[in-house]
């Protein structure tokens, strides 16, 4: 499938649900690309998308995602840029079916490819799953990625595969890289979970920001940070830069803040591969370009993780402010008079920083009390809750104030993570002329 | 002499599920001292002493992962965060600043490495 032995130039554009709009244009403009991915699923986005689509099961897709390709899609097809995106969530048919409907109607006609076979709600209680799960999907890799864009795929989108297998799929498609490479696709879930955070690799979340801004103009510091890029050889080995002119630095140390992100062990599981994170060497190349080597990779654990979100129970807080002298007793005297009322399972109270003596202004002389409760059902946490907070305000400690009206609870989840085998998995391509693959 | 742990380490924090992430290394920033620092580094950070400098980890499961590869290490802090992100009452649900914060605690640095 090796179209060329040159490095495959990768980009992201996204880090999470949430994350820049204009950045895939930023992308796509800023310079040359081969592929533009970007990763909208966490744990926690998974859960909003099971609710979303619990409202509408049309829904269950990063929105985001659909507005940057109403934008993007004829400059990305223009360019020939293939894009790859995880951002079909809870409903990848659902997301390639709106795409198709964004071409057609600004006449244009991509090549639209889907990945699913990740959710898993389906096996229920054999893997755990009880009434109150609203989301259960496995950790695919990069296979139906690199299956979809060896058929000509402009665009893919997948629901729940690894931030790194957006990466690790083009890389095996483009370099021909066979599924026991594991040296190869070790390098390439390294360069992946380096750029599946975007900026976070190019100074955003980096401890040692004032090497960045701290000689800069104003203007210079206003700069938004480049989203990252690598150029991934067919060894697997990388180089992490960013497109020339973009704000940011790209460094062994915002590369490295990178490489520790999430990690749980030296060892990097993933669905492909398994990475040896004490065998990355990294290299400085220039200004903003690090060099990636020397990945070691070897079998993938034979069972599949699978990310499992349950509906928790409902949670309400308030933040009271309280100012001046006699701060403990003030806190004392309010959680006496309201530890009565509340009815929930669990009650928390948190005192932020005590403020300075003879604090210069009101926000320095004070201090937030918190009260977090949660429970089964909404109703001990809402308005019960709240409105039992307000209705002191006139009737406590010297100084009652809160940091917003009273609200009701909202519901939350609990993410677990269960393990299945891969003969209970599917990776299915579905192609854009309507012919499906089974994959793995 | 006393002096805050980030003075030449870096840090980035994150979650996974109710597990709190925290890599440390040591700032290349140039100095001779690098390689000293990263043995430093390396021999300080143990379960006991992430549960000293960050009290709230006291009592939890701490794992410490060496990568002297990237002069750092890793350390896992099992079950600080609860239930997870979205359930956690926790100040920083995400551990996002836990790595700020570590950085910002006084630890005893051998003036050599300064």
């Amino acid at each position: 499938m090796a179209e060329s032995t040159r490095p495959l130039r990768i980009g992201n554009c996204s880090g999470f649900y949430g994350d820049r709009l204009s950045a895939m244009r930023e992308m796509l403009e800023g310079g040359q690309l081969d592929v533009l991915t970007g990763d909208y699923l966490a744990e926690l986005t998974m859960l909003i998308l099971g609710r979303d689509q619990r409202k509408d099961p049309s829904l269950g897709y990063a929105r985001t995602f659909v507005r940057q390709l109403e934008d993007c899609l004829g400059l990305a097809l223009e360019r020939g840029v293939r894009i790859v995106s995880n951002a079909g969530g809870l409903n990848p048919a659902g997301l390639a079916a709106r795409i198709g409907e964004i071409a057609a109607g600004q006449g244009l006609s991509p090549a639209i490819a889907y990945v699913d076979g990740d959710d898993v709600r389906a096996l229920g209680p054999r893997i755990g799953l009880g009434a109150g799960a609203l989301t259960a999907n496995a950790y695919l890799g990069g296979l139906g990625v690199s299956v979809a864009l060896a058929r000509g795929a402009d665009v893919v989108v997948t629901g729940r595969i690894t931030d790194a297998s957006l990466v690790v799929g083009p890389a095996a498609w483009w370099h021909g890289w066979t599924s026991t490479a594991y040296d190869e696709l070790a390098g390439a879930v390294v360069a992946g979970h380096v750029l599946e955070c975007g900026c976070q690799a190019t100074g955003g979340n980096f401890s040692g920001f004032r090497a960045m801004v701290s000689t800069s103009s104003t203007d210079e510091m206003a700069r938004p940070l480049g989203f990252p890029l690598a150029e991934v050889a067919a060894d697997g080995s990388s180089v992490v830069t960013k497109h020339d002119g973009t704000g940011g630095m790209v460094t062994v140390d915002t590369v490295t803040a990178q490489l520790m992100y999430e990690v749980q062990s030296t060892a990097y599981l993933g669905p492909d591969v398994t990475s040896h994170l004490d065998t990355v060497t990294l290299s400085d190349e220039g200004p903003d370009r690090v060099g990636i080597s020397g990945v070691r990779g070897s079998a993938p654990p034979e069972r599949l993780k699978v990310c499992v979100n349950e509906l928790g129970g409902y949670r309400n807080s308030v933040e009271l402010v309280v100012t001046g002298l006699d701060l403990e007793a003030k806190a004392e005297w309010v959680r006496a008079q309201l530890e009565p009322r509340l009815r929930a399972d669990s009650v928390t109270w948190s005192f932020g920083t005590s403020p300075r003596p003879d604090a210069d202004s009101e926000e320095g002389a004070s201090a937030v009390l918190r009260c977090t409760v949660q429970d089964a059902s909404p109703e001990p946490v809402g308005r019960a809750f709240s409105g039992a907070a307000v209705e002191l305000a006139l009737a406590s400690y010297p100084g009652f104030t809160m940091t917003s009206p009273p609200a009701d609870g909202t519901p939350f989840g609990v993410y677990r993570a269960e393990y299945v085998d891969r003969s209970d998995v599917s990776q299915t391509v579905h192609h854009a002329d309507g012919s499906t693959e089974v994959v793995a | 002499m006393r002096a805050p742990l980030g003075t030449f380490v870096h840090a980035r924090s994150g979650d996974k599920g109710g597990d709190a992430n925290l890599g440390l290394w040591v700032a290349h920033d140039g100095s001779p001292a690098y390689a000293a620092r990263v043995a430093w580094l390396r021999d300080l950070v143990t379960p006991d002493f992430v549960g000293t400098l960050l009290p709230e980890a006291a009592g939890l499961e701490v794992e410490v992962f060496a990568l002297p590869n990237l002069g750092g290490v890793n350390v896992v802090l099992h079950g600080l965060l609860g239930l997870g992100v979205a359930a956690s009452t926790r100040f920083d649900p995400q551990a996002k600043g836990l790595g700020e914060w570590a950085r910002s605690r006084y630890v005893e640095i051998p003036e050599g490495l300064l």
